[in-house]
């Protein structure tokens, strides 16, 4: 298991594997959000310039909202996610691996301030990088967790093939390996198929799409397929 | 169990409850609206369902059932976690009784820290006052001549028609500066005290000389009645916001270094939490302090009597308000944030 997962173990007793995610993806949905930040103050600032002097204070209190508030409000309505971060597949969640609430929302922004020192968010890029789970300061403060978004995939059926009753005994991970090659092969090409095929030529005895087909129908067969 | 049999038996109830996932568990308010129209998977049974899921989860892990199958049920089970586990939605009934007693308490349970705090920022504020009484050049050694010449137009005492406390901006801007600048001034406060506490002491201490140098150069050189009439309305909020905010600051950095029996990211995240508490208290009581900064204290015809009444009544209220918010028994136990520890 790579090492950046967590594992948390919920109420009901079963872990759940969250993928942190690391500074890089960060940073980039960073900048993304930045640059939506700037074109609404841009925006605000060419709104607000109409109506003069009283203009001034409307765009304050703007940028006060856009700096202090805009990762807050996105990221409690709406999943989790600021605009930079839904672009990266990101998504802010509470340690436990429940959903994020207003408080460590608020939080971990606040605090944005120490990660920000003295430049370019270096405090938090060094807490990113010594954290097992690539956390700044303040999501350590607000017990939260950037991870990755798993995206929703379907149940994929293992090929169709007639199942064949093993005649080696397999041990757990090698079942394992047959089962996974039987899901994932069928998106691969034919010739890298063929190739992991071949490194199983002890078992089936078979290369080349012969022995694709013999493992495949291996697989069915741990699998408790009946044609 | 071979694994086609298990995904046999319970696939049904797999794509029912993420079918129910997928039309009633987005939003609250659709979901109430459309009870009616929903013919699937009744709302109450839900806990069971995902129970059940997280039981059928660790069997297909516990038996090695392969990698897709192990995801999509893990899948599921995140999305049902997310939606059980997520935290109430902020009621405004909720909020008016956290500003009217979690807070206060909340500031209580801090007493050590807030008098701490105050205490760091009163100290300097009354020494750098009396000492430029005496000394009026020491003011020439805090602020630059072009600083000074500013503060001093802007508290004229002969220029009656003048707005209090500013150039020619007009209020709503210098509301819109306020928010801006002093709320921040308040995050930052308390943000910086997760730097051991020396960013919270060290703003803490600078605004105290600070407001204490400009007010004493000016009672100094015979312009403290304006200054006083501009302060009076809006000190109260402000000036203990500011108290406030540095000593949630402190309260991080103590919980830093000196964490007790706990883990010291648990003392964090428990100095994170009451300090995001009071910060949103703190919000608050900056935006009071603006509104009346802006469209109160600088009206300049305002008598004296009247600037300085209403400022004492402030005060009062606010000490009251810190002192004997939510020692009511109608608030016990229903306050929430701030008594839960």
């Amino acid at each position: 298991m790579l090492d950046t997962f967590r594992e948390v173990v919920t109420p009901e007793g079963v872990v759940l594997q969250l993928r942190a995610a690391g500074p890089v993806p960060r940073a980039l949905a960073w900048l993304i959000d930045v640059a939506i930040r700037m074109g609404v103050l841009v925006a605000a600032g060419s709104v607000f310039a109409v109506l003069g002097r009283a203009g001034a204070g409307f765009y304050l209190i703007a940028l006060f909202l856009v700096w202090w508030f805009y990762p807050v409000v996105f990221e409690v309505l709406w999943k989790g996610c600021t605009p930079g971060k839904r672009a990266l597949n990101l998504r802010v969640i509470s340690g436990n691996g429940g959903p994020l609430g207003w408080q460590a929302a608020f939080t971990r922004d606040l605090l944005r301030v120490v990660d920000m020192l003295p430049l370019f968010y270096a405090t938090g890029l060094v807490s990113c990088l010594l954290d097992p789970w690539g956390r700044r300061l303040g999501d350590m403060v607000a017990n939260t967790l950037v991870v990755h978004d798993a995206p929703p995939r379907a149940l994929v059926e293992a090929t169709a093939a007639p199942p064949i009753a093993s005649t080696v005994v397999l041990r757990q991970h090698e079942q394992a390996a047959l089962i996974a090659f039987a899901e994932r092969g069928p998106r691969q090409s034919l010739a890298r198929q063929i190739e992991l095929a071949n490194l199983a030529e002890p078992l089936t005895g078979l290369r080349g799409e012969a022995g694709v087909h013999q493992l495949y129908g291996l697989a069915n067969g741990l699998l408790g397929r009946n044609e | 169990m071979k694994q086609e049999l298990f995904v046999q038996r319970y696939r049904h109830e797999w794509d029912a409850f993420e079918h129910w996932l997928n039309v009633r568990g987005e939003s609250a308010k659709d979901a109430r609206s459309t009870r009616r129209q929903w013919h699937g998977l009744g709302d109450t049974e839900i806990p069971a369902r995902f129970r059940r899921l997280c039981q059928q989860l660790a069997l297909a892990r516990r038996r090695g059932y392969s990698p897709v199958l192990v995801e999509r049920l893990q899948l599921l089970m995140q999305r049902g976690h997310t939606l059980l586990y997520r935290t109430p939605a902020p009621r405004w009934r909720r909020l008016a009784m956290f500003l009217l007693a979690g807070f206060p308490r909340l500031v209580r349970e801090e007493r050590f820290c807030m008098t701490l705090s105050a205490l760091l920022f009163w100290l300097p504020l009354a020494a750098i006052f009396i000492a430029t009484q005496y000394r009026p050049e020491l003011s020439s050694a805090l602020f630059d001549a072009s600083t000074l010449h500013k503060f001093e137009a802007m508290y004229d005492p002969h220029d009656a028609a003048h707005a209090l406390g500013r150039g020619s901006e007009t209020d709503l801007a210098m509301f819109g500066f306020y928010i801006w600048n002093n709320i921040s001034i308040g995050f930052k406060t308390f943000a910086s005290g997760l730097v051991a506490g020396i960013g919270a002491v060290i703003v803490l201490l600078t605004n105290g000389v600070m407001i204490g140098g400009v007010a004493g150069h000016l009672q100094a050189i015979g312009s403290g009645d304006p200054f006083w009439r501009f302060v009076a309305g809006h000190s109260p909020f402000e000036l203990t916001a500011i108290v406030i905010a540095g000593g949630a600051g402190l309260r991080l950095g103590l919980n830093l270094m000196a964490p007790g029996q706990r883990r010291r990211v648990d003392a964090l995240i428990d100095g994170g939490r009451r300090g995001a508490l009071l910060c949103a208290g703190v919000l608050v009581m900056l935006l009071i302090a603006a509104f009346i900064e802006a469209f109160w204290s600088s009206i300049g015809w305002m008598p004296a009597g009247v600037k300085y009444s209403v400022s004492a009544l402030l005060w009062l209220s606010v000490g009251w308000w810190l002192w004997r918010g939510g020692r009511n028994a109608a608030f016990d136990g229903t306050a929430g944030e701030g008594a839960t520890r």
